[in-house]
């Protein structure tokens, strides 16, 4: 579903990503975890269409995403929710749920998926009509996954969703990426958190210094010494 | 009676402001752009007027509009798109190249001299209250300006594009993420922008009964102060600041000593000067100095 | 000699005054017309090097320089105005109007009294943060363009001072460049200048290791308000009249796009950019003066000329928005950030 070649991004004379190649099919879970500054954001970045590739190319449904703008990939399908998850503080919880519907048109259709972000979330039904900057770090997670699942997407990539979360809310995102995969969507989630990523995706990618060092089923990676170095940057007695 | 003579003077003066200040605090609030052009959509509204001198009034206001929501769509799609990831100066520095552009193409067109520009003259003369002279053309002015900041807000607040306006404005990239396609809600801000402007000029030529190539580098330059006062990036702040300003302008007319009067739009930045020193980020906050995505 | 890398400002200087030499040697064989234009050029070039002393190492914008030209020159003009003209022109106390100094001695006191007003209205203006600072230089062109056209009794208010003593030849527009190149050079060797350098990249980080960027900003505002100074005096006493209008908006817009289009980051990009718009005026201007095909005489309308410049100010900023040179400099030893004048790119 998300093909990544040879991906490599710079920020003037920073390099972020060197030659990161990666799969997402459809229906998985697919994790990328690393440790700060492996390039983890910039990928996902790069995949919604904010940051562009100094080479290599990014596929969605096997089209190419280099020529599309970002608002043109949210309505193909594809959702990001990014880091700090950058809710609209000043407007309304109701207004930033209309806000993810921004690429639908189909009224009826919006206000059950409305109702369905609400079931899946009763404390966002309890603040509809607060301004949403007065919510807590859980409850604007919340949010900023609610209005992404209003665009409907086919695959959803979330930045660090447990980011400065307390474990039991932790738990509440995650309850809801695994509810979100069993309705269909396929996601790409990116962790500074290894083992709560790990529990949950069906694939790892490790990413360091912007390039993947190791790939696998979780289940098969977890724990052993091959990830502890990919992931540490411990490689071969060389210390990163 | 004077205070109340004033006090009408203030308000409609803060009502033309705040349509200036409007127009340059939407652009700035989704674009983080000063647009010191505005004062030539102004202009061009003007002249408009004078080229098409003696249509009916209704041609004349369509023809107004159209042409400075055309030159603001002009202007951003020429100057502006290839420059919106530059930062504010940057912007700004080439805002002030459009409007040298503009006025100067006019001058070519036009000339120099100030000319005269019959339109809503009837609006001059002045309706009594026991005392009171008001001039109908204020009276207009404070109408419009409510009614159109009556329709703004309910823009913003109730239609899909004026959401997704307001969305842009707090967070430009986000925006875009959920779905905001940029170059419609930028077009639109320029297009209401140009249309606020339009207003402005209207005001200014029933006032002066004039157009020259420079007729609105003043209004553009109290636009500025206005939507800085209000709170760069705030549109609620902008239309606040305008009216703050006027009153600020006319309670200085009013009541400084006669030698002191002409130094009156000293005094007006004087006092902004040392208002960026008590609020430096104006009266209404927003999250426009800090950075996006 | 120079190798000292800390020192290529001063290289640099060395060198933009020898082309400027030049340009004045050949200038002085040429016809009056052109070497009137030269001279403007040069006024130009050390108000935009005061102006690339403040915006150029602070990152931030001025708008409001054009006013310390018009103090400067109001300040030489009343000092230097013979006395019988100061009474029929102006109302001043009896020992002004007696007053009657030669030019150098005005200039020397004129460049200090502005330095020290800069210092008065740039210390609250240098703790301004984001756009209110150059939001306030701006208000300070107002506020100066407002007194100098109402205050009747030292500037003569709308009407313009006439008969001031009009020294600005060719080699006085000489020396006020080149020193004021070397100022400038000067300034870019201390201490100072690379502290502001460093909050220009980031001023958050810059004020976290202990830079105090305000007081940075301060030093740099000041110095540079100096030399524009010199240059608005040098420019009255060319034009040997003065008026309000000059020094307002209009004049901003060319010195901004004089040093924002050769780079404002660099002394040469200055440099380049008051040649490259003089030249372009100095076309326009010939082409709106009119020029002879056979018997027909073809003229351009005014305005042509200011258009042609903000296009080419537009260009520039969205096809190489850092300036023609970046922040490259010239210099004897070639370097990762030397680059010859004469061949910018782009």
């Amino acid at each position: 579903m998300l093909t990544i070649d040879n991906l490599h991004v710079t920020y003037g004379n920073v390099v972020a990503l060197r030659g990161v190649s990666l799969e997402v099919g459809e229906g998985e879970i697919v994790a990328v975890i690393g440790p700060n500054g492996a390039g983890k954001s910039t990928l996902l970045l790069t995949a919604a269409g904010l940051v562009r590739p100094r080479t290599g190319s990014v596929a969605f449904d096997g089209r190419s995403v280099a020529s599309l703008q970002p608002e043109a990939l949210v309505a193909s399908g594809l959702s990001l929710v990014p880091e700090g998850r950058h809710i609209f503080g000043s407007l309304s919880v109701a207004e930033n749920l209309a806000l993810g519907a921004t690429v639908r048109h189909d009224r009826a259709e919006i206000a059950r998926d409305v109702e369905r972000v609400l079931t899946m979330f009763p404390v966002l039904r309890d603040r509809y009509r607060q301004r949403s900057g007065k919510l807590s770090g859980g409850e604007q997670q919340m949010l900023a996954i609610g209005r992404a699942m209003l665009a409907r997407p086919r695959l959803l990539l979330l930045d660090e969703p447990s980011l400065g979360l307390a474990p039991l809310v932790v738990e509440q995102v995650y309850a809801a990426i695994q509810e979100l995969r069993r309705s269909g969507v396929t996601v790409l989630v990116v962790e500074q958190n290894a083992s709560r990523a790990l529990a949950a995706a069906d694939r790892t990618y490790v990413l360091n210094t912007g390039v993947v060092r190791l790939t696998g089923r979780s289940d098969d990676i977890r724990g052993t010494p091959a990830f502890e170095a990919a992931y540490f940057g411990v490689q071969a007695g060389a210390a990163g | 009676m004077e205070f109340l003579q004033n006090a009408i003077d203030a308000i409609s003066l803060g009502a033309v402001y705040a349509l200036a200040a409007l127009g340059i605090g939407l652009i700035f609030s989704i674009m983080r752009l000063i647009n010191f052009a505005h004062g030539e959509l102004i202009m061009a509204g003007g002249f408009t007027l004078y080229t098409l001198a003696g249509q009916p009034l209704l041609v004349l206001i369509l023809a107004a509009l159209i042409v400075t929501a055309i030159l603001a769509l002009g202007m951003e799609r020429i100057a502006f798109r290839p420059l919106r990831k530059a930062n504010p100066a940057t912007l700004l520095i080439a805002s002030f190249a459009v409007s040298y552009l503009v006025q100067h193409t006019v001058l070519l067109l036009y000339g120099s001299r100030a000319m005269g520009v019959p339109f809503l003259a009837d609006l001059s003369t002045s309706l009594e209250f026991g005392g009171l002279r008001v001039p109908r053309l204020q009276l207009v002015t404070i109408g419009v300006t409510l009614l159109l900041m009556g329709g703004l807000f309910a823009f913003f607040r109730y239609s899909r594009t004026g959401l997704q306006m307001r969305a842009a404005a707090e967070d430009f990239n986000m925006a875009r993420l959920v779905g905001v396609r940029a170059n419609r809600v930028i077009a639109f801000a320029f297009a209401i922008s140009g249309g606020l402007a339009c207003m402005v000029s209207f005001y200014l030529v029933a006032q002066t009964g004039s157009v020259s190539y420079k007729m609105g580098v003043s209004m553009v330059l109290i636009a500025f102060v206005s939507s800085v006062v209000g709170g760069m990036g705030s549109i609620v702040g902008a239309a606040l600041g305008g009216f703050l300003v006027g009153i600020i302008s006319v309670s200085l007319q009013a009541y400084l000593p006669v030698d002191l009067r002409p130094y009156r739009d000293a005094f007006v930045f004087l006092i902004f000067i040392l208002f960026l020193f008590w609020k430096p980020e104006g009266l209404m906050k927003t999250r426009a100095d800090r950075e996006r995505v | 000699m120079l190798a000292n890398p800390a020192l290529r400002p001063l290289q640099t200087a060395a060198i933009l005054i020898l082309v400027l030499l030049g340009v004045a040697l050949m200038a002085a064989l040429a016809p009056p017309a052109m070497q009137r234009t030269v001279v403007e050029a040069m006024i130009k070039l050390t108000v935009v090097v005061g102006l690339f002393v403040f915006v150029g190492n602070s990152g931030v914008f001025s708008f409001g320089h054009v006013a310390f030209m018009a103090v400067g020159g109001y300040m030489s003009a009343v000092l230097t105005l013979a006395p019988a003209r100061k009474e029929t022109l102006l109302d001043l106390p009896g020992f002004l109007e007696a007053l009657q100094l030669p030019w150098p001695v005005a200039m020397i006191v004129v460049v200090p009294a502005v330095g020290l007003i800069a210092l008065a209205v740039g210390w609250p203006i240098c703790r301004l943060r984001g756009i209110a600072l150059p939001m306030a230089t701006f208000a300070i062109l107002i506020i100066t363009f407002v007194v100098a056209s109402n205050w009747k009794e030292v500037t003569g208010g709308r009407q313009a001072l006439v008969g001031l003593p009009r020294y600005t030849g060719l080699w006085v527009a000489f020396g006020g460049a080149a020193l004021a190149i070397l100022a400038a050079a000067i300034y870019g060797v201390t201490r100072h200048s690379l502290l502001l350098r460093c909050s220009r990249e980031n001023e958050v980080a810059a004020a976290a290791t202990g830079i105090d960027v305000e007081r940075e900003r301060l030093i740099a505002f000041v110095i540079s308000a100096m030399i524009v100074a010199a240059g608005g005096v040098l420019f009255s006493h060319f034009i040997g009249t003065i008026t309000a209008n000059t020094f307002y908006l209009d004049l901003t817009f060319v010195t901004l796009t004089m040093l924002v289009a050769g780079g404002m980051r660099s002394l040469t990009g200055a440099f380049v950019g008051v040649a490259l718009v003089s030249i372009v005026s100095e076309l326009f201007r010939t082409v709106e003066r009119g020029f002879s095909v056979g018997n027909v005489t073809i003229a351009a309308p005014p305005g042509l000329q200011e258009i042609a410049l903000a296009a080419i100010l537009l260009a520039i900023l969205i096809l190489r928005p850092s300036g023609l040179l970046g922040d490259h400099e010239v210099a004897f030893t070639s370097s990762s950030s030397g680059s010859s004048p004469a061949k910018p790119e782009g």
